[in-house]
C-alpha cells in the first residue's frame, strides 16, 4: 500500500501546488484588476481609513479637514468655511472629487510616490499614514471679503484676485456655491440625493464662475485694445482720436453709440466728430473711439495681443482646469465686427480670472505672471515635498505700454469724469482700473453683466482685481465696490503682519 | 541500535514558539484597532497557553512516541483563528472602525476559546480511550453505522432545527448547534479503512482490460455505487456539495490506496462528475455555484449571488503581496467571513505571504500524516492515517481553492480556523488519531532481553 500512498501524496502536493498558484494569482498578480471591479467597496472606503492631508490657507486657516468618526470609516471630510472656499477646495465624496480636491488628490490621498518613503517609515514605525498637507495661495482675508461681497449682491458672480509680482492667487470665490460638507456623508443614497439636487438647481451652485464660466469682458476689454494700439508705437495716451458721437459702420446700417447715446467731448470736441485724447476716451470709456481704432488696428493684432494676455488658452490650470477666455475668430475680418470686439463685445468671453490677468500684467510692467494656487506641499513630518515657484506666462506688453495704459487706469479712478471714480476712489490706496458694462442677450435686451479689472495700490501693485456680477448692470456700480473690498481686505490683512 | 527519540523536548519548543506567534498576533490585532494592547490578552493568553501544554503533557503520558510537530501546527492554526474571531468580532465596536459583522456577538471569541477546549479535550480523550488503532477495526460496522446516522439526521430534521444560511447540515436546538456531518467524516474514515482492509483482495481483482486498464469486476463495483449514490444523497438532501465531494473524495482516495488500482480512482471521478453534473442540471442551487463560478463580476450577480465570493476576492486582492496587517483591512464587507470565508480575512490582512504560510502550516500536517501512514505497519492504521491525511488536505482544497475561484464554491468550514465548534473538535480529533497512529509507528519493538557481554540466547522452538 506505500506505492499507492506515495502516489496519493503526489496528489495532495499537486493540490497545494495548485492552490499556492491559486493565491498567487489572486493576489499577486490581480489585485489591480479587482481594485477596478465594480461594488469593490474596499478601493474607495479605503481613503476613509487614514486621515487625508489638510488644505490651508496661506495665513494658516484650515479650510478641508479629516476628523476621526466612529462607524465604518474612520474619518470624515469637513470644511470649517464651505462656502466661502467651496469654488477653492471643491468637495471629496465617496465617488468623485473637485477642486483642489480633487487636483491634489495624490499629496491629500497620500499616494504620491514623493511620499513612498514616508509611507514605509510609518509602516515599519507602526504610525498610521495620513496624507500631505496643502498649502495655498490664497489669503483668508481676501477670500472672505470676495465670498461675502458676491453674496451680498445676491446675483450670479465671480471674483478672483491674484498677485501681480507672482501670479498667486489671493482669493477664488463665486456664487451661488454649494456646501461641501453635504458631499462628506457616508450615505450613499444621501450623496445621491444631495448631487441631483445640486445639479438640477437653476442657479447652478457646482459652477465654478470664477474660473469655469465666460463672461463678456465689455469695455473692460479696451485695455487689450489699448495696448494693441500702443505697441503699434503710432499711439501714446495723448495721441488725439476720432471721437464721433455715433460710429458708423461699413457693411452694415448700424452705428456705434456711447453708453446712453452720449457725446464724447471733453471740451474740446463739441461738434461731437472730432477728436479727443486717447486717455479721455479711455476715462469715460467713449464706445466709438475704441471701435473706430479697433477697426484701424485690424482684428489680427489685436488677437496677437489677447493672446498675449492669457486669452484663446484652454490648457491654463491653477491647477484646477480653467476654461479658455476667448477673442474668437471674426469672420472676413470684418470691420465692423472688429468694432464691436475691439470694445468686448460680439463673440469676446472672459472669465473672472481673465480680468484679473489683464489688470496684473500690465500692474508687473507688462509681465504676465502664471496664476497658480497651491503655494506648498507638506509630507506629515512638516518635510516640505514642494513649493511654488512663480513662473512667466507671456511678456504681455512692454514696460513702456505698461506704464501707458497703467496711467489711463489710474485715469479712471483718479479723475472726477472717470467711470470708476465715485465707487473706487479711495483717499489711502491708489486703485487703477477699468470698468465694462457688457450688454448681452438677444438684441441686447438681456441685464447688462457688471465687469471690473484692478489693481493696487498704484504705487507698488500688491493686489490685481477681476470681478464679473451677471446682469449686475453698470460695472462701476456692481462691481467695483466688491473689488475694493477685497483690495482693502487683503492690504489690511497684509498690514497687520 | 540507538534509541528512536520521542522529540517530545522538540515538541514543547515548537509550542511555545506557536503560541508566541498566537500572543503577538493577539497584540498586534489591538495595536492597530484601539492603539492598546487588548485586556483580554492576559485571560485569553493564559487560558491558551495552559491549554496548548496540558495537550502537550496528555501526549508525554498517552502517545510519547508521536509525531512532534502535529501539535504545534495545530496550537498555531487554532490560536490564529481565535485572533481572526476576535479581530472581526471587534469591528465596528468599542470604537473600531468598520462595520459590526451583525453575524457575529461580542461572546464570539469566548465561545471559541470554549470551543478549542472542548477540542483539545476530545484530542486527549481520543488519545485516552484508543491506545491501538486496531482496537478500532474491531468496531468497522458500527462507525459505519454512527457515520451514515450522523450524516442523516439534518436530513431527516425538520429544516426549524436542521437549517442554517440555506444548507440543511446541523442540529440545532435551543441556539446550540452541532454539525454532525464533521463528525461523520471521522467515523466513515474508520469504516472506509476497516471495510477496504477486509475486502480489498477482493476489490483489486481485475476484470476485463480496456485500453490498459484492468478494470474490477463489474459484481465488485457495489460499493462504490453505494458510496457514490449516497454522496449524491447529502448533495440533495442537505444541499451541501462541499461534504459530498469530502466524503467521495476520501472514500475514493482509501478505495485506491487499499488496491492499488488506478481504474477505480477513474471511475469514481467520472462518477463523480458525471454526477455533479446532472445536479447542477436539475437543482437550481448546484447549477448557480458554477454560474458564479465562470461570471462571478457579471452585473446580475455581482450584487446577489456572487456577492460574497466577489467581496471574498476583493478582500484577497487588497491585501496583496504583504496583507494590510491585521486589524488593518476591511473584510467585514465579505458575508459570513467568519466561517467558511475566513481565509480571506487572512489573505486581505496577512497578505499573500501569510497565506502561503498557512496553506504550507497545512501541507506539513498532511505530509506528517501520511508520513505516519507510510510508517505504520498495520494496513488498517495505514489506510486510515492516509485516509485522515487525505481529507483534511481535499477540505482545505476545496475550500481555499473555492474562495480564489480556482474550482467551483462549495460551502465547507477551514480546519481549525473557521468558527464553529463542530469543525474545531473534529479536527482536534482528527490530529488525535494520526498521532495515535504515528505513536504507534515510531514506537521502538519491545527490546529482546538481553544481558549485556553475553551472547544473545536464541531460543529454538
Amino acid at each position: 500500500m506505500n506505492h499507492a500512498l506515495r502516489r496519493i501524496s503526489l496528489v495532495i502536493l499537486g493540490m497545494f501546488i495548485l492552490l499556492l498558484l491559486s493565491v498567487n494569482f489572486v493576489q499577486g498578480f490581480q489585485p489591480a484588476s479587482l481594485a477596478a471591479q465594480r461594488g469593490n467597496a474596499r478601493t474607495f472606503s479605503q481613503q476613509y481609513q487614514f486621515q487625508r492631508g489638510s488644505i490651508v490657507t496661506a495665513d494658516n486657516k484650515v479650510i478641508a479637514e479629516s476628523v476621526h468618526v466612529k462607524g465604518i470609516y474612520s474619518y470624515q471630510r469637513h470644511y470649517p468655511f464651505p462656502t466661502t472656499y467651496a469654488p477653492v477646495t471643491g468637495y471629496d465624496s465617496l465617488y468623485s472629487a473637485t477642486g483642489i480636491e480633487q487636483a491634489e488628490d495624490k499629496f491629500l490621498s497620500g499616494n504620491d510616490p514623493q511620499l513612498t518613503v514616508h509611507n514605509l517609515i510609518d509602516l515599519i514605525t507602526g504610525k498610521p499614514k495620513r496624507g500631505a498637507t496643502v498649502q495655498l495661495t490664497v489669503n483668508s482675508a481676501a477670500q472672505t471679503a470676495a465670498y461675502n461681497a458676491l453674496k451680498a449682491s445676491g446675483l450670479p458672480s465671480g471674483a478672483v484676485a491674484m498677485d501681480p509680482k507672482t501670479g498667486a492667487i489671493l482669493a477664488l470665490a463665486s456664487y451661488p456655491t454649494f456646501n461641501p460638507n453635504k458631499y462628506a456623508t457616508f450615505n450613499s443614497a444621501q450623496l445621491r440625493q444631495i448631487d441631483n439636487h445640486y445639479r438640477s438647481e437653476r442657479s447652478q451652485p457646482l459652477l465654478n464662475r470664477a474660473i469655469n464660466q465666460t463672461f463678456p469682458p465689455g469695455s473692460t476689454f479696451k485695455v487689450v485694445t489699448s495696448s494693441t494700439a500702443f505697441t503699434s508705437g503710432k499711439y501714446n495716451p495723448d495721441t488725439r482720436v476720432y471721437a464721433p458721437t455715433n460710429l458708423k459702420l461699413p457693411g452694415t446700417t448700424k452705428e456705434l453709440i456711447n453708453f446712453d447715446n452720449l457725446p464724447c467731448d471733453d471740451g474740446s470736441n463739441p461738434t461731437g466728430n472730432g477728436t479727443v485724447p486717447l486717455i479721455f476716451g479711455f476715462t469715460v470709456s467713449c464706445n466709438t473711439v475704441f471701435g473706430n481704432l479697433g477697426m484701424k488696428l485690424g482684428d489680427t493684432p489685436i488677437r496677437q495681443q489677447a493672446v498675449k494676455f492669457g486669452m484663446n488658452d484652454p490648457n491654463l490650470r491653477i491647477p484646477l482646469p480653467v476654461s479658455a477666455s476667448v477673442y474668437p475668430p471674426i469672420p472676413g475680418h470684418d470691420p465692423a465686427l472688429t468694432a464691436y470686439s475691439a470694445i468686448g463685445q460680439y463673440n469676446d468671453q472672459v472669465t473672472p480670472l481673465q480680468e484679473a490677468m489683464f489688470s496684473a500684467a500690465i500692474a508687473n510692467n507688462g509681465t504676465l505672471m502664471t496664476p497658480y494656487m497651491v503655494q506648498k506641499v507638506t509630507a506629515p513630518d512638516l518635510t516640505p515635498l514642494s513649493t511654488a515657484q512663480s513662473t512667466v506666462l507671456s511678456q504681455a506688453v512692454s514696460p513702456t505700454v505698461a506704464a501707458d495704459v497703467s496711467r489711463m487706469m489710474v485715469n479712471v479712478v483718479k479723475s472726477p469724469q472717470g467711470t470708476a471714480h465715485n465707487t473706487a476712489f479711495l483717499p489711502n490706496i491708489a486703485i487703477a482700473a477699468k470698468t465694462g458694462t457688457a450688454q448681452n442677450g438677444a438684441n441686447n435686451t438681456g441685464l447688462d453683466d457688471a465687469v471690473f479689472t484692478c489693481f493696487a495700490p498704484v504705487g507698488n501693485p500688491q493686489i490685481a482685481v477681476g470681478v464679473i456680477v451677471k446682469g449686475g448692470g453698470l460695472g462701476a456700480d456692481a462691481s467695483a465696490p466688491i473689488a475694493v473690498k477685497i483690495i482693502q481686505a487683503y492690504l489690511a490683512s497684509q498690514a497687520k503682519q | 541500535m540507538p534509541m528512536p527519540r520521542g522529540r517530545r523536548q522538540t515538541e514543547l519548543a515548537m509550542l511555545v514558539f506557536a503560541v508566541v506567534v498566537v500572543l503577538f498576533a493577539y497584540a498586534s490585532v489591538g495595536l492597530s484597532m484601539t492603539g492598546r494592547i487588548p485586556a483580554g490578552i492576559v485571560v485569553y493568553g493564559i487560558a491558551f497557553t495552559v491549554l496548548m501544554l496540558l495537550a502537550h503533557v496528555a501526549i508525554r503520558w498517552l502517545a510519547p512516541w508521536a509525531d512532534p510537530l502535529m501539535l504545534p501546527l495545530a496550537a498555531l492554526l487554532n490560536g490564529l483563528g481565535i485572533v481572526m474571531i476576535y479581530r472581526l468580532q471587534q469591528s465596528g465596536r468599542d470604537g473600531n472602525s468598520g462595520r459590526v459583522i451583525n453575524t457575529m456577538t461580542t461572546s464570539s471569541t469566548a465561545l471559541q476559546v470554549v470551543w478549542s477546549t472542548v477540542g483539545v479535550a476530545a484530542f486527549i480523550a481520543v488519545l485516552a480511550v484508543i491506545r491501538q488503532p486496531r482496537t478500532l477495526q474491531r468496531y468497522t460496522y458500527t462507525f459505519g453505522v454512527i457515520g451514515l446516522v450522523l450524516l442523516a439526521i439534518p436530513a431527516l430534521l425538520p429544516a426549524s432545527l436542521s437549517e442554517v444560511n440555506g444548507a440543511k447540515v446541523w442540529i440545532s436546538i435551543g441556539g446550540f448547534s452541532v454539525q454532525p456531518g464533521e463528525f461523520a467524516k471521522l467515523a466513515l474514515a474508520v469504516f472506509f479503512a476497516g471495510y477496504l482492509v477486509a475486502k480489498r483482495d477482493v476489490l483489486s481483482l481485475a476484470g476485463r482490460r480496456v485500453l490498459g486498464i484492468d478494470l474490477p469486476r463489474a459484481r465488485d463495483l457495489g460499493p462504490v455505487l453505494i458510496a457514490w449514490g449516497a454522496s449524491l444523497l447529502i448533495l440533495i438532501f442537505e444541499t451541501d456539495i462541499g461534504q459530498s465531494a469530502l466524503f467521495f473524495g476520501m472514500f475514493l482516495a482509501m478505495l485506491y490506496i487499499a488496491t492499488q488500482r488506478t481504474s477505480w480512482l477513474l471511475i469514481g471521478g467520472a462518477l463523480f462528475v458525471s454526477g455533479a453534473y446532472v445536479a447542477s442540471q436539475l437543482f437550481a442551487h448546484v447549477g448557480e455555484r458554477v454560474t458564479i463560478w465562470l461570471h462571478p463580476f457579471a452585473a446580475q450577480n455581482v450584487y446577489t449571488s456572487s456577492y460574497q465570493l466577489v467581496q471574498g476576492l476583493y478582500g484577497m486582492g487588497f491585501g496583496g503581496v504583504l496583507g494590510t496587517g491585521l486589524g488593518n483591512g476591511q473584510p467585514y464587507w465579505t458575508p459570513l467571513v467568519q466561517s467558511d470565508f475566513i481565509i480571506t480575512a487572512f489573505g486581505e490582512e496577512l497578505g499573500l505571504t501569510g497565506l502561503m504560510a498557512i496553506l504550507l502550516i497545512y501541507g506539513l500536517i498532511v505530509q506528517r500524516g501520511l508520513r505516519a501512514a507510510v510508517a505504520v505497519r498495520d494496513p488498517f492504521s495505514k489506510l486510515l492515517a492516509g485516509g485522515l491525511a487525505f481529507v483534511l488536505a481535499l477540505q482545505v482544497f476545496v475550500i481555499v481553492g473555492g474562495v480564489t475561484r480556482l474550482i467551483p464554491l462549495t460551502g465547507i468550514t477551514t480546519p481549525f480556523l473557521s468558527q464553529g465548534g463542530s469543525s474545531l473538535v473534529a479536527s482536534w480529533m482528527l490530529i488525535a488519531l494520526l498521532m495515535r497512529i504515528s505513536d504507534t509507528a515510531r514506537r521502538p519493538a519491545p527490546q529482546p532481553i538481553q544481558e549485556e557481554g553475553l551472547t544473545q540466547v536464541v531460543r529454538g522452538g
